[in-house]
């Protein structure tokens, strides 16, 4: 039993089977999540807002139970050894979660106390996770002078007091400026390098999963859909596109279709579009087997598939669709009151 | 003993907090000064309530100081309840310390807020010509009584906001709570001189045995009932943590 056991959880920070979550008896929020998580990753859990991200991080993270299934953090049961769980853990919820009067090195001081951590540790580690957040200028001032991402970093920073093995971020750059939440990234990438830390964030940018994740699994209606790197996900949906216009007129499609990269040739008007599996590496022998064919090209353009066309092929819907909908009913009724 | 320190860090907190922003502090004694310094004074003049030969503002110096430091208590429920809209209580429930310290803790960082509240009411009651029983020990007993008691109100208060859930709703049940516990008491006049229902009522009500505590501890200094009032209070403390840290999950979810 112990073999089977330890095969489960080798090399994986996260493990979940078959876990579901109902609200009030009646709302669905997570309808049977298989998840693996690689140690040392990061990973984006990502969908539209009410996808269920919230409520798998809570139950990850031993907050709330799940109603069926099972999820483990480094092998240890969520349920059953909560306790546990939370002492190789740090999360950062997606609302604020410091106290705005009292100064940044004081919150520390307070969850550093709360965790536990002897008061001989408590000098270095504060200093340190201050200096590695680039809080250090501003510890002595009350978070109520704080800027968004300064409130995000020290949230973070107390997060890592206890050197977690996962970080459990819950829309960590939400309503965050796009420099803040470069430098938010910047800081965390810097710690994943540093400590190994498994990091696993829930968001609904694409493009923060995009950059951001080395691994991201994709939720709808409580269901996740599909799971794998950007990369990967972006190619199930289909071959890239490099488009090209030729000034030649002596140019043969069945030449380009010989080559083994090339997957299809379209020549529609002036341009002629040609699917590749890679258009980055594809393009420079592209080009170069037109230049010995002696036909010159005057633009090209790529055109990769987006998360949102993976979103789309595997949820079934567009990804901001509902999103969008709603806010602009929001704008409408904003509008009417002014 | 990781439960211990998450309470010490819980009442750290509330001193910290109080020494950024003092302003509430001295805004909530402005109704004890009015009662101390206005209705007592007219009411004592009347000499209509038999209050076994204490000057009437002297007799109800104690149940206005419980009244304000209740308050205090009840009201604290609010923050947990904007901590919940916050992100603090989700995150403080992903710390090691168990979820019975975080009640326990939260509730009895409002006894800390209490007894600071209390100690900017006592000077403004000696101002105004109380006579309190001249014994520094009872004194500090006195703020102990306060300060456990406040834990029970506080945790009464937490399990009412987990019902609530919203800012705005708690706002008129903060005040529906304490001022029936505050009328229906022995603070402004003998239990004895209450129709016989409201009678029972304060029979059962924990602000009558806080008040008796803290009227015998700092103005008669007649203890002869101060165990049985002890006893209510621990009772009372140990009723309400149990109650609201049971009712916790509801908070949470």
């Amino acid at each position: 039993m112990a073999l089977v056991y330890d095969f489960f959880v080798w090399g994986s920070a996260i493990t979940t089977s078959n876990i579901a979550k109902v609200y009030a008896r009646t709302v669905r929020a997570l309808d049977g999540v298989d998840l693996a998580v690689a140690e040392g990753k990061i990973f984006a859990l990502l969908g539209p807002n009410g996808a269920g991200k919230t409520t798998l991080m809570r139950i990850l993270t031993t907050q709330i139970r799940p109603t069926a299934g099972e999820a483990r953090v480094f092998g240890l049961d969520v349920v059953r050894e909560g306790a546990k769980v939370r002492k190789i853990i740090g999360y950062v919820p997606q609302e604020m979660s410091v106290w705005t009067d009292l100064s940044g090195y004081e919150n520390l001081l307070i969850y550093a106390k709360i965790y536990g951590i002897p008061p001989r540790d408590r000098p270095r580690l504060l200093d340190e996770v201050l200096t590695k957040l680039g809080l250090k200028e501003a510890a002595r001032n009350l978070v109520r002078t704080y800027s968004g991402g300064m409130i995000r970093r020290l949230e973070i920073a107390s997060a890592l007091l206890i050197r977690p093995k996962v970080l459990f971020l819950d829309e960590p750059t939400i309503g965050l400026d796009p420099s803040a939440r470069k430098a938010v990234w910047t800081e965390l990438g810097k710690f994943k390098e540093g400590d190994g830390v498994t990091i696993f964030f829930n968001t609904h940018y694409m493009d923060e999963a995009d950059l951001y994740a080395e691994e991201i699994g994709i939720i709808n209606q409580g269901k996740l859909v599909i799971v794998g790197t950007a990369m990967e996900l972006k190619r199930s949906v289909g071959g890239e596109v490099i488009t090209l216009s030729l000034k030649s007129n002596a140019f043969a499609p069945e030449r380009l279709r010989s080559l083994s990269f090339v997957q299809d040739v379209i020549v529609a008007e002036e341009e002629v579009r040609v699917v590749v599996q890679d258009a980055e590496t594809s393009l420079p022998s592209l080009l170069e087997f037109l230049r010995q064919d002696g036909v010159s090209v005057t633009r090209v353009a790529m055109t990769k598939p987006t998360l949102d066309d993976v979103f789309l092929k595997y949820a079934g819907t567009r990804f901001e669709a509902g999103g969008r909908v709603s806010e602009v009913r929001q704008m409408r009724r904003m509008i009417r009151r002014g | 003993m990781l439960g211990l320190s998450a309470l010490w860090a819980m009442w750290e907190l509330e001193l910290r907090r109080l020494r950024h922003d003092r302003l509430e502090l001295y805004t909530r004694a402005v109704q004890p000064l009015l009662w101390i310094g206005v209705f007592g004074p007219i009411m004592g003049a009347i000499r209509a309530i038999p209050t076994g030969g204490i000057p009437y503002t002297s007799f109800i110096t104690p149940g206005v100081l419980i009244q304000s430091t209740t308050f205090v208590s009840i009201f604290y429920g609010l923050t947990i309840v904007w901590e919940r809209e916050s992100g603090i209580l989700k995150k403080l429930l992903v710390t090691p310390a168990s979820r019975a310290s975080l009640v326990v803790g939260r509730a009895m960082a409002a006894g800390v807020r209490a007894v600071v509240q209390a100690l900017v009411i006592v000077p403004i009651a000696l101002l105004v010509g109380v006579r309190f029983y001249p014994h520094p020990l009872y004194f500090l007993g006195a703020l102990g009584v306060i300060f456990l008691s406040s834990g029970g109100f506080a945790a009464l208060s937490m399990l009412v906001a987990s019902f609530l859930k919203t800012r705005e709703r708690f706002m008129g049940i903060g005040q529906a709570l304490t001022f029936p516990l505050f009328f229906a008491s022995n603070a402004l006049y003998p239990v004895a001189m209450m129709p016989k229902a409201l009678q029972v009522f304060a029979q059962v009500n924990p602000m009558s045995y806080v008040v008796d505590a803290v009227r015998a501890l700092i103005i008669t200094g007649d203890t002869s009932r101060l165990g049985t009032d002890l006893l209510a209070i621990l009772a009372f403390d140990l009723l309400m943590f149990a109650v609201a840290s049971a009712s916790f999950r509801r908070i949470i979810e």
